[in-house]
Parts: C-alpha cells; structure tokens; sequence
C-alpha cells in the first residue's frame, strides 16, 4: 500500500488566543510568539496513514506546499513513521486552494499511490477545498470528513459523519483520496529521541521548475481582502444566587444569544 | 456488555470491578510455584451486603468464587481453578472494636496483621495478637481461616483457636453469626454454644468470612530474645520439652538453614520472651539458662548465640521481614508447612536437607512449636527463580516430596494445596470423607465456593 | 520491545509481591501507595505494576490503554522503594519510569501524558500556555532578572503558570528580597526543569532541557540555585549532574532555615496558629530532607507544628508527581490520595496544612474543596506563612 499523506504547518493559537494580532498588510496575522505546529487535521492523517502501513504494509510519504520553516512538520512526520517527505518549495499563503491544488497534483502524479489522504480542513484558512480539488484533478473519487476507514482487495470502506451523528457508509475504488475527520484514532506521541532518529530520512525539496510549472502561470482565482478580529464584547454580567440558580440562569442566557443550541 | 459484569458493577460500582487483561493476570497468580488460572472478573467489596449480593448472584448464574485476602497462602488458595470471581477483601479494612478489659478485638476481613499491630500499638499497647510471620499484608481472617500459627503460638496454640466469634457470608448468600456475638452484642466468646466449627481449615469452600473476633494477649513493656545452638538434632525436642516445661518462653522456633555457611548444620533454637520489668526479663532468662540449658553448655553440647543488641532489635521486630525469597535473585519461594510431632524434628531436618540437595536449593527448615509442645509446625522451604522455569520445576517437585514426607512422617499438611489435599483425603477416615461431602453440598448445593479445593471424589 | 533489550531485564522478575510496598514505615495502613490507595486492585500496586510490565515485556499481555493508565498511574512518590525489604529496591521506581519510556519510545502513552510532554517540547510547561507569559508572575514584586547575583531564583513550571502558585512564587521572592538575599530570576528565559519529564520517561526530551538550561546557566554565570519547587530541586542537585552540569543547589525551605540561624530573616511577627506540615516527597523521600521545614516552622512562635500520623519517610505522597498534578490519573473518587490527605490533615485539629512545593499546593487546594473543608483548613506555603511571620505584606 503506497499512502500520499499532504499536510501543512499552522500557527498555533489554542492557547494563545489573547495575543493574536493582524499584520501590517492587513491580510494576515503576525507570528510574534506564536509557535508553529502541524496542522491538527493533517496529524489525524498522518497517524492512520502509518497505522495502515504497519497492517498492511508499504509506504507512506508526507507532501507539503510550503517555505523552509515547514521542514519541522515534515520531520515530525517522519518521525510519526512516514518513510519520506516531500516540499514544494513555495510560500503557499501567496496562493490560492486552486493553486496549492494543482501543485500538489502534479507533485502527486508522479508518485505511486493506492490512497492519497488529506485533512478535512485547515486550522488557520479553513476551507476544506483542497483534498477535494485534488481528487477531481486527478480524475480519482474522494470521500470527506472520513471517521473510520478499513482498507482491503482494492477497496476502501469510509464512514463519513454527518450532523447530529449520523455515519454514512462507502466504499471507494482505489487509488482514492481521502479527507479525514479529527477523532478517526489517536494520533501518537513522538518522542524527542525519534524526531532525532528522523533525521536519516529523506527529506527531499523540489522547486516548481522541477515540476514543470512556473508562478506566472499559476493565477490565484480567489483574492484574500482583509483579515480582521471579531470585536470583542463589552458587556459583562454577574450572576448571583445558589449553585443551583446560578446554574439555570448561566443555561437560559446561553441559550438565548444562542451559543448553544436547544434541543 | 456483559451482564454479568453489569450487575457486579451495580453492587459494588465501576470503579472495583473489573474484566480487563491486566487484574485477570494479576489475579490468576500465587506467589508461589502453584500454576495460574485466569478469573472472568475481579471484584473488590466494601461491605458484608455487597459480598452477599455477589454470592448470591454468583450462584444464580454458577459462578465460581475464590475469595482473597492478602494471597500469601503459598499454596495458591486463592487461585481461581475454575475461572469466576477472584473476589478482593482487602478493602474491607475497618477495625470495628477493641475490648480491653475481655481482651477481644472485632475486625473486618480485610484487615491485615500490619495493621492491627501498628493500631494496637498506638491506641491499646497493652495488647497484642499472635502475629504469624507472613508480610504485614497478610489478613487476619486469611490467617485464621488456614489454622495460621503467629508468635504467641507456645503459649496459647493456632491463631484459629484465638477466635471468639465470625460473621459468615454463607455461599447461599445468607449471613450468619458465631459465638456469642450471635446472641448479643458481646463477640467475647466462641463456646459453649454448639459447634459450627464448618469455616476454618476449609480453603474458604463453605462460606466467606467477613468479621472476626480476636482474642487479644497482655503487651509486656520488654521484648526479649535468646538464641540457643546446638549441633545435634537430636537434641532438639528434649530441649525444646523442657523449655515449653516453664511456661516462661512466648515464642519457640527451632530453625536450621543453609545460609549463611556458617549457619549450615546447626540448629538454632530462637526464644522469644517479653516482660513489664529488667527483673521479670532476668527471672524468665534465668530458668532457661540455669534450670535447662546449663547442662547442655556444661556437656559442650550446645550454647547461646551472643546477640548484639542490633541482631536482638531484629529478631523481637514485628512483622518479621523475611528475604528468602531473593536468595536466589529470583523473586519467589514457597514452603511446605506441616503440623508434626516435635519428636519428629531430627527426621523432618535430615530428610529437608536431603530433598534441598536434591533439588539444588539450599535447604531451610523451621519448627514452630505449638502449644506446650503439642506440635510444632515444621517447614520445608525452597527459593526459587521467576524468571528460571527448571528452577521453578525443581522447587514444585522439592515441594510434593516434603508434603509426601509429612504424611510419612506421622503428620499433617498445613494449608495443603491442591496436591498435599488429595494426599490428606487419601488418607483420611471414609466416614470423616463422606461427612466433609455432605457438609459441603449442604452448605454450597452450587459448588462455587472456591471449587477444586477439598473436592471429595 | 523485548525483555531482553529491558533495561531492567535481569532484576524485574525478583519482585516477590510481598506487599511491603503498600504499607508506610509504621505499617498502620496498607495504602501508603497513592496509586492503590486510588484504585484498591492489586495491579496498581508497585509489585503489581512490575508483575505486569514483566508480563508485556515477555509478551504474556499485549499493550492497552488500560496498561498504560496503570503504569503511568505511579507517581514516583518512592514509598515502594523505601519499604521493599529486599536488595533490588532502590531501583524499584526507575524499573517503572523505564517501562513508562518504552511506551514513550512507542508512542503508545494516555492521552493526558502525551499533551503534558507535548505542551513541554513546544511552550516549555506542561500546560501549553504562552512562554512569554511565563514570566508575568514577577510584575509588582521588585524583584530583578538574574544577572550574575548570587543566586538564581529558579521558579518552575507550576509557580510560574499556576494562578495560586504564582502567590507563592511571588511571596518566596519577596521574603527573599527582605531579607536582602541577592538573587534574580530568569523569567520568560526560564524553561521546563524536566524532573517530570524525567519521571515520565521521555529521556532525550529531558536530557535536551537539562543540556539547555545547563549551558544557560553557564553562560549567565549562575553557580547557586534555590529553588521553589522540590521537583527542581531533584533535577538540578541528583540528575543535572549527569549532564555536566554542577551548581550548588536549594530548596527554598533549607535557605530559610540559613536565614533564619543566621538573624537575616526575624520571623518574629505575630502569628498564632496551629499547623500541620506534609512532606513533599522530592523534598522529602527522594532527598531526605525532612528537617529543615520543621525548623523553619518551629522558629515562627505562635505556629504549634501537628504531625499527621504518617509523616517524614512515612509520608503518603498528594499524588502530584510523574505529572499527576496535570493528568489526574487517581482523581474523581474520595479515595483519591490528596483527599485521603486532607483528612488526615483536618484530624490533626490544624487550621492549616503547610506544604513547601508546588505540585502539593495545587493536590491539597483542590482536595480541600472536594472534600467541603476551604473554610476549615487553608492550604498554605511554608514561603507564605514566612511572610506573614516577616510581615512581608501581600493582598
């Protein structure tokens, strides 16, 4: 089994929320002290692409659009069990999906592949577009949103969860590209030994030239405005009475602005 | 899931139930060389109540029940043969009273003898119980239920004969009371109310002891110990006669070891006596030393060990840490106890260390006298290695052909496993046989009370 | 894995399942094991958990989760290594951390223990929060950055991040500055001191922060270190060495108990209270400290000093070890070691139980309120009651 498994590298702002700031361009946010790390989905990926590999055996190699700093995703790739890693090296914030997609893709054509995966979405744009525009340029069916996956003769056999925790059942021929869902598996822990031992694997970076494209050629169709923080509120409300009252009272507020939804 | 598993989570919650590999594993283990067997499920109780919803849901379904105290039988009692609950006491902890004036303390099941003797220590050190010399983990009912013998075994005989009164769990499920706490809130007697004597001595197939009564002993300020030497086995049970002849001594142990060299061959008659002043210490050593022993010395026959102050602060310590089963680096040992005639020291001895020999273990013998030397209770122990399968082998056999030799010899096996019970049910009475059966199938009709024990053919 | 690559290989089988384990040196309970206090089943306790690492390393049990919660569920508080009466006991605890690493090596670790070692590889502190945050506690002190001062005050991940911690990290600081010690912190410079890296296996992660923070205290100079947490203390005074790096290290309590002799600290100030003092077990059965504490509560007149009945080596440990403070394995039941605490504590007739760690602090507070006893017992830091004693005034 040969798996394709691209991912990319994200600011992280779980825990860092307050000190997110736009840039001076407007069209991004500033790094500042914020760290990078895999993007959470693509890590979902990762982890049952390596699962797949050690049932059945085969390979699995990590692929990414992006400048040098994603070296560091890449190798933690590696060290998850990937057998090699592949970047194009562009800075993919100056694309569009359409453009990383066809870039990928011709990255992919020239691997052997059974099962190309890819994360739902992204942390940081968010669009969930890629996985799919690759399969269709490919010309190869795809599934999204996938929470389990078993592979064999040929075939894979997806759930895709819906809303209100419905699972669709399919089954795709292969070759087949995949977006995956967070919770599919428990992706493991790597330890600062194996990000060490990674290191002897290959790591290899190609340029656009090298797979017969060129930047001008490759136009954005989508143009990003302006990126801007929600106001935050002004309002603050103290709710007093018993654990119990206060309790009720929290529940009805919650309900009306309708943060949650009742039912 | 499970509904089996469901109904023993309802009784005593998620949290002390358990079907999962790893308690199975544990679980299935002695620490001895008893082979495992793997249990359905783990259940820790709390209470007499959720004990007998379990037995009772235990015999609506057939399910097999080993109950566990502290599992130091050594003898793998507790082992599950036939699979089904290994039911955990441990956790049923509660000292519920201590009678100073009667001398009695009523325990949960789950107690253990570290327990006790720390509590008593620090709330009643006027008063003391017959330690045995299991770790401090080992419970007092798991002790009493195999007829154990602790440290105030010369004096005042089994740790069984201390009981004043039991709580059983039946293995129909009903809850019945013994002695006169059967009759009134007072657990200061075991007789003269007919005897139900149907709980102790049988590896826990009729029923499961949940409260007890213990008979407490006077706590004297000043532990004493003297070591007596000699080379002669033969010696040995006259020796011992006369000294239980006092009425002075607590403790007697005669013990002859392979280790240290020095120690091999010897026989050394460890005497533990405790006394309120320096005078009552002198008194009590004094009749030893000039009444009985001084002719021994005078004849060159034997003499005492010089114990450095140290040696003697280890020997009068409770519990009694024991390494033996490190002596091989191997983690494991197990021992053959026998009831015998002190008479029959010299033989046990001579015979132990021919089997040791045998078997490539150094050999470690031990007699603890009981009662005015009644009996003693003579063991033959063999170190083994975990991680070694022939040395766990040879120790097995070492250790069936120290039961076959207690038999041989005119004795009984104490807390016999599998092997040293059919070796007793061979030869014992057919009318008694036939009584243990029918008991038996009157008290647990579903044989799930530790099935593959005492099982009359 | 196989047990021949075990570290561990040739002694792991010699665990006899006596039981010592369980108890505390006076033997008055069997549950001096925080893991088996927890959980009450035979594979939580230290001869269960070897039995069990034994049989998946002989490849008699295959890994689970469940391997996994009860391996990690050892908080290396030491009480194993001190009751187990046989030769091979001081390795007791490092058999466990050695199984919990190869799980780390395989990846195959609890979810909790995966974010804490994550957290720490990308942030420097097990709780993921900013690093430059980390040195937020020291705003309003006065208290300096380390520049070459005689001592590095080194805080730690818990005093730096924990909001109550903080008080104390601050408090420590500033009895330090009235009794004119010279010392300076690192601030957002300062990093993860690894001890419970260290306790949890993840060996090369420990030994790249023992490497960092050794190199940066040698290019900053530092030769002395006290210390807030005793988990730092370890690191730095038993495992640093082995990666060359020697400095002269304390625990904050035993400088006090200096100051104090030496009339640099009059901790005459008016207190009356009667307080009751649990050992933190690095401080404690890892490195044998169980006086200086007492001596610096036994100077404060007015503080009457009640020991619980397990005390000093006999110590049952919060359970805030092996990260337990932040992946809460023996929480959720009132057998939960830091409640069972509590209320030996509460039984002591003390109105406040005083601790001298961080980890302790955050176990204790939170016990205190599961149990419904905030108002009856307060949680205090020997480095706050100090400060009430020195009239170090803080709101």
């Amino acid at each position: 089994m040969d798996i394709v498994v691209a991912i990319k590298q994200v600011l992280d702002t779980s825990e860092a929320v307050d000190v997110v700031e736009i840039d001076a361009s407007g069209k991004d946010i500033k790094k500042g002290a914020l760290i990078s790390r895999i993007n959470d989905w693509d890590e979902y990926a990762l982890e049952e692409a390596v699962q797949l590999k050690q049932k059945l055996g085969g390979t699995v190699t990590a692929v990414t659009v992006g400048p040098g700093e994603w070296d560091d995703t890449l190798r933690r790739a590696l060290a998850m069990g990937a057998d090699r890693a592949i970047r194009i090296d562009e800075d993919a914030a100056a694309m569009d999906s359409c453009v990383v997609a066809r870039v990928l893709t011709a990255l992919i054509s020239r691997l052997s592949y059974d099962l190309i995966m890819f994360g739902a979405q992204s942390e940081d744009l968010g669009s969930g577009q890629l996985g799919p525009m690759v399969a269709e340029m490919l010309g190869i069916p795809h599934a999204t949103l996938v929470v389990s996956l078993q592979v064999q003769e040929g075939e894979a056999r997806v759930s895709r969860e819906l809303e209100g925790g419905v699972l669709e059942l399919y089954t795709l021929k292969l070759p087949a590209l995949l977006t995956i869902q967070t919770g599919i598996n428990r992706p493991r822990y790597v330890s600062f030994a194996s990000i060490k031992k990674a290191r002897d694997k290959e790591l290899k970076v190609m340029s656009l030239g090298e797979l017969g494209l060129s930047r001008e050629a490759l136009t954005p169709m989508v143009k990003l405005e302006k990126l801007e923080l929600t106001p935050a509120g002004k309002r603050a409300e103290l709710i007093s009475g018993s654990a119990e009252e206060a309790a009720a009272n929290l529940a009805t507020i919650l309900k009306n602005s309708g943060v949650i939804l009742s039912g | 899931m499970d509904s089996i598993y469901k109904s023993l989570a309802e009784i005593v919650g998620e949290g002390y139930v358990s079907n999962q590999p790893e308690e199975l594993f544990i679980y299935s283990y002695d620490l001895g060389t008893t082979e495992p067997h793997r249990p359905d499920y783990a259940v820790a109780p709390r209470t007499t109540e959720e004990v007998q919803e379990i037995v009772k849901l235990a015999n609506k379904e057939k399910i097999p029940i080993a109950p566990l105290g502290g599992g130091l039988s050594l003898a793998g009692l507790a082992v599950p043969l036939r699979g089904g609950i290994a039911l955990d006491l441990k956790r049923m902890d509660s000292i519920i009273e201590v009678n100073e004036r009667a001398r009695y303390v009523v325990v949960e099941c789950g107690v253990s003898q570290g327990q006790l003797s720390s509590y008593l220590e620090k709330h009643h050190p006027n008063l003391r119980h017959s330690e045995p010399g299991a770790p401090p983990q080992a419970t007092i009912a798991g002790n009493i239920a195999i007829h154990g013998q602790g440290d105030l075994a010369q004096p005042y005989g089994f740790n069984s004969d201390m009981v004043n009164g039991l709580e059983v769990v039946l293995p129909t499920g009903e809850v019945c009371k013994f002695g006169s706490c059967s009759i009134s809130p007072n657990w200061f007697t075991l007789h003269p109310l007919p005897d139900l004597g149907l709980f102790l001595g049988w590896s826990g197939t009729t029923g499961i002891i949940t409260k007890l009564s213990l008979k407490l002993y006077p706590s004297k300020k000043i532990k004493g110990v003297e070591q007596f030497v000699v080379e002669d086995e033969e010696l040995v049970p006259e020796i011992v006669y006369k000294i239980t002849h006092t009425e002075m001594a607590d403790d007697i142990v005669a013990f002859s070891q392979a280790i240290p060299p020095m120690t091999s061959g010897l026989h050394h008659i460890n005497i533990l006596m405790t006394a309120d002043s320096e005078k009552e210490l002198e008194f009590k050593t004094g009749l030893f030393w000039d009444d009985i022993l001084r002719e021994y010395i005078r004849n060159g026959d034997g003499g005492f060990l010089n114990l450095s102050s140290a040696m003697k602060a280890g020997l009068t310590r409770r519990p009694q840490v024991s390494k033996a089963s490190d002596w091989k680096k191997g983690g494991g040992f197990e021992y053959v106890g026998a009831i015998m005639p002190v008479e029959t020291y010299p033989e046990c001895y001579r015979r132990g260390v021919e089997i040791s020999l045998r078997h490539d273990i150094p050999y470690t013998v031990l007699g603890r006298i009981i009662g005015r030397s009644h009996a003693m209770m003579f063991s033959w122990t063999y170190a083994f290695n975990r991680a070694d399968p022939e040395s766990i082998r040879q120790a097995r056999e070492a250790l069936h052909e120290s039961d076959d030799l207690a038999l041989e010899l005119g004795g009984t096996i104490w807390k016999p496993g599998i092997y040293g019970q059919k070796l007793v049910m061979e030869r014992m009475d057919p009318n008694t046989l036939k009584l243990m059966k029918k008991v038996k199938e009157l008290l647990d009709p579903n044989g799930i009370m530790n099935p593959g024990n005492w099982e009359v053919s | 894995m196989v047990l021949a690559d075990y570290k561990y290989k040739d002694i792991i089988h010699r665990c006899f399942r006596c039981g010592y384990c369980k108890f505390p040196t006076d033997w008055m309970d069997v549950n001096n094991c925080p893991a088996y206090a927890r959980f009450r089943m035979e594979s939580y306790s230290c001869g269960g958990r070897l039995w069990l690492i034994r049989a998946w390393l002989d490849g008699k049990i295959d890994w689970t989760d469940h391997l996994a919660q009860i391996v990690f569920s050892c908080v290396a508080c030491k009480n194993c290594a001190e009751k187990c009466p046989l030769n091979f006991s001081d390795n007791i605890v490092d058999m466990i951390t050695a199984a919990k690493s190869e799980m780390v090596e395989r990846g195959s670790i609890p979810s909790a223990v995966k974010n804490f070692l994550e957290n720490i590889q990308r942030q420097g502190n097990p709780y993921g929060d900013a690093r430059i945050k980390r040195g937020e506690w020291v705003e309003g002190t006065g208290i300096k950055q380390y520049e070459g001062q005689e001592f590095l005050y080194y805080v730690g991940c818990v005093g730096s991040y924990d909001t109550r911690a903080k008080e104390t990290a601050k408090t420590l600081g500033e009895v330090l500055l009235k009794a004119g010690v010279s010392f300076g912190v690192l601030g957002n410079e300062e990093n993860c001191d690894g001890n419970e890296v260290n306790k949890l296996g993840e060996e090369s992660l420990f030994q790249m922060l023992a490497e960092e923070n050794i190199q940066k205290f040698k290019d900053l100079g530092v030769r002395k270190i006290v210390t807030l947490s005793p988990h730092s203390y370890n690191a730095i005074k038993n495992d640093y060495p082995k990666f060359d790096g020697s400095f002269e290290v304390f625990h904050y309590t035993q400088l006090f108990q200096d100051l104090i002799k030496g009339g640099r600290l009059n901790v005459s100030g008016g207190l009356n209270a009667r307080v009751t003092y649990h050992d933190p077990c690095f401080l404690g059965r890892w490195n044998k400290e169980y006086d200086a504490p007492r001596e610096v509560l036994n100077a404060i007149p007015g503080i009457e000093l009640a020991e619980m009945e397990r005390n000093r080596e006999a110590t049952l440990c919060c359970g805030g070890g092996g990260g337990n403070f932040y992946t809460d394995f023996l929480g959720g039941s009132e057998t939960n070691p830091a409640r069972i605490r509590i209320r030996e504590a509460y039984a002591t007739g003390a109105s406040a139980v005083a601790v001298a760690c961080p980890n302790c602090m955050t176990m204790l507070e939170d016990a205190v309120k599961a149990e419904g006893l905030e108002e009856k017992l307060k949680i205090r830091d020997i480095s706050e009651i100090v400060g009430e004693a020195c009239l170090v005034k803080r709101d």
